[in-house]
């Protein structure tokens, strides 16, 4: 192997997560610079929430941390990673639907600031909002699949091993989950958005 | 094969998420939280193995629960770790 081609070889997950086993903060490090990207995105599909995504990568990559020992280094990382950000972004949203929503109403209509007040809509990009309301309108176990599939490009099997269900759930929640999207986006009638279809261009 | 209306949906879907980015300060949250866990576990180590003893003089047999909360509050004050007696 040619002396630059050596010192340019990318660190492997598994090389890493050894490291990790033996307490280095390095390899923690780059495997958040590597991996930072497709945890965020997740969580945030699956909660509609920007800062809530952010505290949820902090925490996933704080669970790598304190479970390393209990990673397999010869099974590649981006399973677990997966794994563990849907389950804390399904745990997220159980407990704000469950505890903060109702709280939140009450706040804003006290505080004369509801969310479907003109200045409030005019803060938001409307049509990227729709799309945000139509994916958290999704019960939330249609709502990973879809965003494992779509978001992460993940296959029907890989979804099936990260969630832990047979293939046929994963592809009848996708069915319903799809459905249920396109009707809200207007995607069945072809009355997409221009804002939307102008990012296609 | 992906029909249009479904390569639309993954575009749309992945343009939404796609205009957010994960915070700049995030890594070195990160880093200084994970080696302040690991600091705590090398204390508790520390503490559970390695007391450091203070030979207190005892005048009667009923001064050793006082000399004993005495001892675990010094302990747990130098290694900043929480004790709770149960």
């Amino acid at each position: 192997m040619p002396k630059g081609a050596e010192e340019k070889r990318v660190i492997s997950d598994s090389e890493l997560a050894l490291s990790l086993q033996a307490g280095s903060l390095e390899a923690l490090g780059v495997l958040y610079d590597r991996h930072r990207g497709l945890v965020f995105r997740t969580a945030l599909a699956i909660t509609g929430d920007a800062e809530a995504a952010a505290d949820l990568m902090h925490d996933v990559f704080l669970r790598l941390h304190r479970f390393a020992a209990h990673i397999d280094p010869q099974r590649p990382l981006e399973p677990w990673l997966y794994r563990m950000t849907t389950n804390l972004s399904y745990t997220w949203v159980k407990h704000r639907q469950r505890w903060f929503r109702p709280f939140e109403d009450m706040a804003d209509w006290l505080a004369g600031t509801r969310k479907d007040t003109p200045a409030y809509q005019a803060e938001m990009d409307d049509s990227w909002r729709q799309v945000q309301q139509a994916v958290s309108s999704l019960p939330l176990s249609h709502r990973g699949v879809v965003v494992l599939y779509y978001v992460n490009d993940l296959s029907l099997q890989e979804i099936s091993e990260i969630l832990d269900i047979p293939v046929g759930t994963v592809k009848s929640r996708l069915h319903y989950g799809r459905q249920a999207l396109k009707q809200s986006l207007g995607l069945l009638a072809g009355e997409i958005l221009p804002e939307l279809q102008y990012e296609f261009t | 094969m992906e029909n249009k209306s479904d390569a639309l949906l993954r575009k749309m879907l992945k343009n939404w998420v796609n205009r957010l980015h994960p915070p700049d300060n995030g890594r070195a949250r990160l880093l200084w939280e994970a080696a302040h866990i690991s600091r705590n576990k090398i204390d508790l180590t520390v503490i559970l193995f390695h007391p450091q003893f203070i030979s207190y003089s005892s005048s009667s047999s009923n001064d050793w629960p006082p000399k004993f909360f005495s001892w675990i509050n010094e302990n747990s004050i130098q290694f900043g770790i929480q004790a709770r007696i149960i």
